[in-house]
């Protein structure tokens, strides 16, 4: 699923690895869902949501999957 | 997020080298029981080295760590299809070796009981993920 996750981590200065800390799950857990190959569950979602101070839907485009 | 993930005592580095060498060990009094003592002590060695081997990888590589000691959503789930997959294939091997048995004049055992149970297992478990999930 599109999404802004990369975008919003980079304008943070934030590593992969920062993120996945910060939300309890691994980097590679982190990159697959930049990368589109993953799909959160929604509290993963709505924890990234919350943690960058944007609305899921801003941050999860499920047109575009 | 982390829900669903491992209990500590499965984080633990050495978890999995602890666990094989469990596991090695009833190999062993099972061997010995049935008469095959150095039967016994390869698979306890094999399983032990393969638990030793896990926990030597743990460190260096995110995917056997993901599997094992950090495991979240993603991972849980990688291993929960990864667990159906290989249920698929035991399954399907039961299935030919039971219909080569029923072929070759064979009344099927023990292929059939095995068969019947995991359909068993699969229509309850569809059952109770209904019913719960």
């Amino acid at each position: 699923m599109k999404n802004l996750v990369r975008t919003l981590r980079t304008e943070r200065n934030l590593a992969q690895g920062q993120l996945a800390d910060a939300m309890g799950v691994s980097r590679q857990t982190i990159n697959s869902i930049e990368n589109e190959r993953y799909t959160p569950s929604l509290p993963l979602a709505m924890a990234l949501a919350r943690y960058f101070g944007v609305t899921v839907e801003e941050m999860f485009d499920d047109q575009g999957c | 997020m982390t829900k669903g993930a491992s209990p500590a005592i499965t984080r633990s580095r050495w978890f999995m080298t602890a666990f094989c060498f469990g596991l090695g060990l009833v190999l062993l009094a099972v061997n010995w029981l049935g008469g095959q003592l150095v039967g016994g002590l390869v698979s306890l060695a094999i399983l032990t080295a393969f638990g030793l081997l896990i926990s030597l990888l743990t460190p260096h590589s995110e995917t056997v760590r993901g599997l094992t000691t950090r495991r979240d959503e993603r991972f849980a789930q990688i291993d929960l299809r990864a667990t159906a997959v290989a249920g698929l294939a035991v399954l399907g091997t039961l299935m030919v070796a039971w219909m080569v048995a029923v072929a070759q004049g064979r009344n099927g055992h023990p292929y059939d009981w095995l068969v019947a149970t995991s359909g068993f297992t699969y229509l309850a478990a569809v059952a109770f993920f209904r019913w719960r999930g």
